[in-house]
């Protein structure tokens, strides 16, 4: 009966995988269309009107703007914490390459670290030489306007974005003693990494940061603006008293850029 | 048009081509890199042993980032099979990881042919005939093993 009432019969030999797909296809496309990868500058105001009758929020606004001078949103579709990160520290290294020489060896090493610890060489290398072209063009001082360009074309984003997601799936499975620990749901770290880490648009939490900024040596800083008491967001710093090089914002599944 | 998707196809191909593996073989066609014929041969020593198993790939410019769609166009006995050939795989759905290549995915594939997974059945008759039955499981194998020889391009969805 109630089967009846809702118009669907559910019938076993179907195959409804396709419809999911399909249903979850439009989804992405809205977000794609609404929201671009990375936006220009925006100023808290944005934020303001997003939660109008909101107190809670509207007084963690006032203690971000307090802080921070102004703000970049990244697209909503699960990779947002690795765009904003690849963002954010990129366009630091474009304004003080200091630490410019020490990343780009890091990232060079980091390939024969993912083939040794048994990632395949043929897809890893492909990810790889997008990674470092968009390294390399960074160490050439492009100007910001290209750099944008480069950052918000989606294939060399995502590609980005994917050889990140690979770094920090390597860096759990080397430190995997220690990851073990925080790994939920009775998940080995592998299967964890599998799940969770590697596979494009989910998203990330307190474990992909701390291997990311371990892995990387990049320190961040996360404001967390969530429903919690205070007027004030909680920040966090990976890792733990480390001075940090970018800072993110934090809402509950989402992360963006500040600027201090 | 080089998009990503598009010219890592071509290295996955001349990756095929180069280092073929054991068993799979898989091409682009004539006038769509976007869509690939495959053959899986059936594992010895398995219930699928001589069969040679032709299938559809479709991928779309999201891909590696996105898996593609993999169907059988042969007539297909197993529990992880639909009626219409798709195939119901972890990494081919919410495992997905953009390591995989074309090599990769069709040796899963080949693997799944003798490991069923019969907690997830996409063909409800095979997944219980494979735990409760398993003579008669072979039998139903055996036939579309024998079916694979004689395809000769029918499309139609039975």
């Amino acid at each position: 009966m109630a089967e009846a009432d809702s118009g669907f019969n559910y019938d076993p030999t179907k195959n409804y995988d396709d419809q999911i797909c399909a249903q979850q296809r439009d989804i992405e496309k809205q977000i794609t269309d609404e929201q671009s990868l990375v936006s220009n500058i925006l100023s808290f105001d944005v934020l303001k009107t997003e939660y109008q009758d909101d107190q809670v929020f509207q007084n963690k606004i006032q203690d971000i703007k307090s802080r921070y001078k102004h703000m970049r949103k990244t697209r909503g579709d699960g990779n947002c914490f690795f765009r904003a990160f690849g963002f954010a520290y990129l366009e630091h290294l474009l304004k003080d390459d200091s630490d410019f020489p020490r990343f780009k060896e890091v990232a060079s090493k980091s390939k024969d670290e993912l083939v040794s610890l048994g990632f395949p060489q043929f897809t890893i290398e492909d990810f790889h030489d997008t990674f470092m072209e968009v390294i390399d063009k960074v160490g050439n001082k492009i100007s910001y306007e290209e750099f944008f360009q480069l950052y918000t074309d989606q294939g060399i984003s995502d590609y980005f974005v994917v050889y990140l997601r690979l770094i920090v799936s390597g860096h759990l499975q080397k430190e995997e003693d220690f990851f073990m620990n925080f790994v939920e749901g009775g998940r080995t770290v592998k299967e964890f990494c599998n799940q969770e880490v590697e596979p494009m648009h989910k998203e990330s939490d307190h474990i992909h940061i701390t291997a990311l900024t371990a892995a990387l040596g990049v320190t961040i800083r996360v404001e967390y603006m969530d429903r919690g008491d205070s007027d004030k967001c909680n920040q966090h710093d990976f890792p733990d008293g480390s001075k940090p090089d970018i800072f993110l914002l934090y809402r509950p599944g989402h992360y963006d850029i500040l600027y201090p | 048009m080089s998009t990503p998707a598009r010219r890592r196809l071509m290295r996955d191909f001349k990756r095929l081509q180069e280092d073929p593996p054991a068993g799979v073989s898989g091409a682009p066609t004539d006038n769509n890199i976007m869509v690939w014929n495959a053959v899986i041969f059936g594992p010895h020593d398995t219930p699928f042993e001589d069969g040679t198993f032709k299938l559809t790939i479709e991928f779309t410019e999201e891909y590696p980032n996105k898996p593609p769609t993999v169907r059988f166009v042969s007539k297909m006995f197993h529990p992880n099979v639909y009626a219409d050939g798709s195939i119901c795989l972890d990494i081919l759905q919410n495992r997905w990881s953009p390591t995989y290549d074309v090599s990769a995915i069709l040796t899963s594939i080949q693997s799944l042919l003798d490991e069923p997974n019969p907690n997830s059945p996409a063909n409800n008759i095979a997944a219980q005939m494979y735990q409760e039955n398993v003579r008669e499981y072979e039998k139903k194998v055996k036939v579309v093993v024998e079916e694979s020889w004689i395809y000769i391009g029918d499309l139609q969805v039975s």
